[in-house]
């Protein structure tokens, strides 16, 4: 006997609201299905009556945690189309920042994951930690969420000596706690146990699917833009792109600790690199006839931005493609002959731009078709109790 | 493999199908392909030339035509291909058995400029509510936003 399950819209994605039904056989996922659209905010109609300056503040407020990704993205294609090159401090100071952002989120990711798997601990500890990083965004850029740094042309701000030296120390307070997840499964066996063979995505997969970022990467996908398009200074940062081969959510957990090991060092090494000479050059307000796009690595994986010019001061189109939507369809793939009590740990392994509401899911028992609504929280309890029941896996090694 | 052997073998691979290629900056290539060979060149650049990754699907509004973007990429480039279809006849062939990843942009295609793709496993609506008034596209350059005038139930008439 089967059942429909609605979740959402109302739910785990902070920022997007999304209705997932889940097609289930007693507590076994047959079937998952996705709307999207209750958050839509015309964006790219609102774009076309925008200057390319307005538009930077405008793509920035697309996402609330990776919003520099977004204005980066979209800077790098209307750079194109105006013909200005920022200055190579320019260059450092934004990807500094990116990387820094890169830092916060997956931080905060690793708290979610935690919090899903019912360790919160480890959720407190690294939303402690990245508060750290959140003090160095703040004194770069005057904000904690939204930088608005950059502009047509570089950036809107420089760095001193002195932030120079407390973001290169605050670096070592980072790396120190990172080392420290680093052995938490080793100590931590339960947790590995929990996330080992849940959300399973093969490689085969991951690829006909076009999964990006982190959820690719897990599944042995190496495709980072960083390294396959190599935008700003990044052909001279050396760093490694971070996979793993477990194509679960252990492995996304895994890459994303390792990526956050391989942003400190690109952190430490613009900052030991950092150009001398101006921030930004001014740049023309209009635009030749033309088009560009902008290829970026958010958090999440690939940002693509198509950016049309019409001669104007205004773009003709722009269109924004974010990398959760890139991760929709691979994400029904892994709910897939998953069970009830892992949709939340599969949903955040996407990392959807998680910020935790309460959501309410309606659960229908299979055999009395009885329904009940039962709150996020609730949910995640029962998760728990489940897991308190199951077997462990024994087979499951953290990599480290 | 740089972008000029990729344009050569895309060239030679592909012969007529594709015209107008194009390479404005550094790992962009631009190409042009007629609607109904849309799927079979995706299909070629896929096998031989490890284009696996469908970023997105990009749909302009031209005026007379729609033009739809491409966006393909592998480990060394990013390669664009663009078809035309006229507006007072929309059709497109679905891409989706080429590339099952591509099945959310073209529902989107499909509900922001009204475009009808042939095919697809899955034509509901994505990102449109449900009581969107039919034949109202909103990323067409002709529609425009016009708040419909609020009615308040057992309100004033005026």
């Amino acid at each position: 006997m089967k059942f429909t399950v609605p979740i959402g819209p109302q739910h785990p994605a902070l920022k997007e609201p999304i209705s997932l039904r889940m097609t289930l056989e007693g507590e076994v996922i047959r079937d998952a299905d996705i709307r999207l659209g209750y958050n839509h905010r015309g964006l790219e109609k609102l774009a076309e009556e925008k200057t390319y300056l307005q538009n930077i503040y405008l793509t920035e407020r697309i996402c609330g945690i990776c919003s520099h990704s977004h204005t980066s993205c979209f800077v790098q294609a209307a750079e194109k189309l105006l013909e200005v090159e920022p200055p190579k401090r320019g260059v450092y100071l934004r990807y500094l920042v990116a990387e820094l952002e890169r830092v916060h989120s997956h931080l905060l990711w690793l708290g979610v994951a935690g919090h899903e798997a019912g360790f919160d601990t480890f959720f407190m500890y690294t939303w402690r930690d990245r508060e750290v990083v959140m003090d160095i965004l703040e004194t770069i850029s005057g904000n904690r969420v939204h930088y608005s740094i950059n502009t047509l042309g570089g950036v809107r701000r420089d760095i001193d000596e002195a932030q120079r030296q407390h973001i290169l120390g605050s670096l070592d307070i980072l790396r120190r706690r990172t080392e420290y997840y680093l052995h938490i499964g080793a100590n931590e066996p339960t947790f590995v146990g929990r996330l080992a063979g849940v959300g399973y995505l093969s490689k085969e997969q991951a690829v006909a699917l076009c999964a990006v970022g982190p959820t690719a990467r897990a599944s042995d996908v190496a495709r980072d833009v960083r390294k396959d398009d190599p935008y700003g200074m990044y052909a001279e940062v050396p760093f490694e792109v971070s996979t793993a081969q477990s194509c679960d959510v252990l492995g996304r957990t895994v890459v994303r600790v390792k990526e956050l090991m391989q942003s400190y060092n690109i952190i430490e090494f613009l900052l030991k690199n950092l150009p001398d000479g101006p921030v930004a050059v001014r740049s023309p307000r209009r635009a030749k006839p033309g088009e560009a796009i902008g290829r970026y690595e958010a958090p999440r994986g690939e940002n693509i931005h198509y950016l049309k010019s019409n001669g104007t001061d205004k773009p003709e189109r722009l269109k924004v493609r974010a990398p959760t939507l890139g991760n929709y369809a691979a994400t029904i793939e892994m709910l897939k002959s998953g069970f009830v009590a892992d949709i939340p740990l599969i949903f955040a392994a996407i990392d959807p731009c998680i910020c935790c509401a309460e959501r309410t899911v309606t659960l229908v028992n299979g055999r009395t078709g009885e329904e009940n609504i039962v709150t996020m929280s609730q949910l995640r309890a029962q998760a728990q109790e489940r897991f308190k029941s199951a077997p462990m896996k024994k087979d499951a090694v953290w990599p480290f | 493999m740089n972008d000029a052997q990729i344009i050569e073998r895309v060239a030679a691979l592909l012969g007529e199908k594709v015209t107008d290629i194009t390479n404005p900056s550094v790992r962009r290539i631009y190409t042009k392909a007629e609607p109904q060979n849309v799927s079979s060149v995706l299909a070629v650049l896929k096998d031989s030339l490890g284009f696996t990754y469908l970023a997105t699907i990009t749909g302009v509004d031209l005026g007379e035509n729609f033009e739809v973007i491409y966006h393909l990429a592998n480990e060394y480039t990013n390669l664009n291909v663009r078809t035309q279809i006229p507006k007072a006849d929309p059709h497109l062939g679905s891409v989706c058995g080429v590339i099952p990843g591509a099945i959310l942009y073209e529902r989107e295609l499909q509900d922001m400029f009204g475009i009808v793709v042939d095919n697809i496993p899955d034509p509901r609506r994505l990102v449109l509510p449900d009581d969107w008034p039919e034949g109202q596209y909103p990323l067409r350059k002709d529609w425009k936003f016009q708040r419909p005038e609020e009615k308040i139930p057992g309100g004033k008439t005026s």
